[in-house]
């Protein structure tokens, strides 16, 4: 099957990057230089066209509860216009993907799913619908989908012509604005830890947009700087550091995980759940950790790199890393095995760079 | 166009051998490290190293990929280069004089069969 291409294929091309199949679509993996992207970002604004990523729409009197039941976070408790990052997870806990909610109103919900789990996330949601009154829609193939980030991005933002005016909305919240008569749907949200907003809208209105933020000296970055910027901050990703083998209590997200909701998918079965595993963040002096590379204590392999890369902000590997709840101890070393030698593991608690969003 | 010195072998993965007496050196090829993006890594075999023809014998890393060395012919590492290792983005530099091994070698006529600039240019042509 041929990869499918995002309305901004001729763009990227054009610009140089060099095209890579992810999740059956021909993305940009980078342009002319990643460091240089990844520094964009954290300095200045950078553009990912992440048009790949699902769209759905809940709509109707049960939207709000509807949702609620689904996810595990707390979305009916949340203001509007809130953005809310969830696990959504099976009745055994484990997780079929990780998205963000838009409460667009009571009875409007945008839903926005990772690429890779479009089919499998709507077939879920689908048959979860029974005895709700509302709606539940997939447009993601009416929607193209820009992330803007980095510290000057709200700065560019209003000097270009987005064709509506915007405000200066709080991090992790949506405005509605009206391009001529199509509705353009603006986030301040993002997946590198810099602030920054989302722009979801028709095609050709997508089209102008990267025109307009070319003109303007953005840099255009692709999804190998994307990868590094989240994983310096830490931010997991699905099908690394999250899976359909896995639990939110598994994988540090417990703050998703809202206990005190009347009813959500998974709730009984994660209330007595005693987790098996956890993530530890470390870094290398010497090497870089890659995914699938053993982690080991005490001569005992412990798990695994779910995600690694050289941080373009410490010059050194970093990485995430799924290890045995009951074989892991902060007390002992940790070395990671790339091609049979052993690497000490510096382990730490914090992320490895504090993104400056607000 | 990815810089090729005249007077050089090359090899199918982007290697370049340079060859005095019995003893030849190996690096990457300005395609190579052009194609690689930033070389942040370099691993490289210890001094007296027996290396067999077409295995691994170190790896370059960008930021987000790990490539194989692999090794054009069978011999004995003679020298690494240490500065590469401690100074990998060298190579982004100037991939012709960040050489990575010196190698002992029996096979001489092996060199001579490897591209020469000219076929390495068609080579590179065909693989852009």
């Amino acid at each position: 099957m041929s990869s499918q291409r995002t309305a901004l294929y001729d763009e990227h091309v054009q610009a140089g990057a060099k095209m890579v199949d992810f999740a059956g679509w021909d993305m940009p993996i980078q342009y002319k230089n990643l460091k240089e992207e990844v520094k964009a970002v954290r300095e200045n604004v950078g553009v990912f066209d992440v048009s790949h990523m699902g769209e759905f729409f809940v709509e109707g009197k049960d939207a709000l509860r509807f949702v609620d039941y689904l996810v595990t976070n707390d979305i009916k408790g949340s203001a509007l216009k809130k953005a809310i990052y969830s696990p959504l997870c099976r009745e055994d806990g484990t997780i079929i993907d990780d998205l963000i909610v838009y409460k667009l109103s009571e009875t409007k919900l945008m839903i926005c799913v990772n690429a890779a789990n479009i089919t499998k996330d709507f077939e879920w949601m689908q048959s979860k619908l029974e005895g709700f009154d509302c709606s539940l829609t997939n447009r993601s193939s009416d929607f193209s989908l820009l992330a803007i980030q980095g510290p000057k991005t709200f700065e560019v933002l209003k000097s270009i012509d987005l064709e509506f005016s915007i405000e200066d909305i709080e991090y992790y919240s949506i405005q509605e604005g009206l391009a001529g008569d199509t509705p353009v749907l603006l986030a301040r949200t993002g997946y590198t830890g810099e602030d920054g907003f989302e722009v979801f809208g028709p095609h050709d209105y997508i089209k102008r947009l990267w025109t307009k933020l070319m003109d303007a000296g953005v840099a255009p970055c692709g999804l190998g700087s994307r990868d590094v910027l989240r994983l310096e901050v830490c931010y997991p990703l699905y099908g690394h550091e999250l899976n359909d083998e896995v639990t939110p209590l598994d994988c540090g997200l417990k703050w998703t995980v809202k206990m005190n909701k009347e009813a959500f998918i998974g709730k009984s079965f994660l209330e007595g759940y005693d987790p098996q595993y956890r993530l530890i963040k470390l870094s290398l002096d010497k090497g870089i950790p890659r995914e699938g590379y053993l982690v080991e204590s005490n001569d005992q392999v412990i798990g695994k790199i779910t995600s690694g890369t050289m941080s373009v902000a410490l010059s050194k590997g970093i990485a995430i890393a799924r290890v045995d709840k009951k074989l892991y101890s902060s007390e002992n070393l940790i070395n990671v095995d790339i091609r049979g030698k052993k690497y000490p593991a510096n382990i730490q608690t914090k992320a490895f760079v504090n993104g400056g969003h607000k | 166009m990815a810089k090729i010195i005249d007077g050089l072998r090359y090899t199918e993965d982007h290697e370049w051998i340079s060859l005095e007496g019995d003893i030849a050196t190996i690096g990457i090829t300005d395609f190579a490290q052009s194609s690689l993006g930033d070389i942040v890594f370099v691993e490289l075999p210890e001094e007296g190293t027996n290396l067999e023809a077409a295995g691994s014998f170190g790896v370059v890393e960008s930021i987000k990929s790990v490539s194989d060395l692999y090794t054009p012919i069978a011999g004995d590492v003679t020298e690494k280069n240490s500065t590469v290792e401690d100074t990998p983005e060298s190579i982004n530099e100037d991939a012709y004089s960040s050489w990575l091994i010196k190698m002992k070698i029996s096979d001489i006529a092996a060199v001579e069969s490897l591209m020469d600039a000219k076929a390495y240019e068609e080579y590179c042509e065909q693989n852009a």
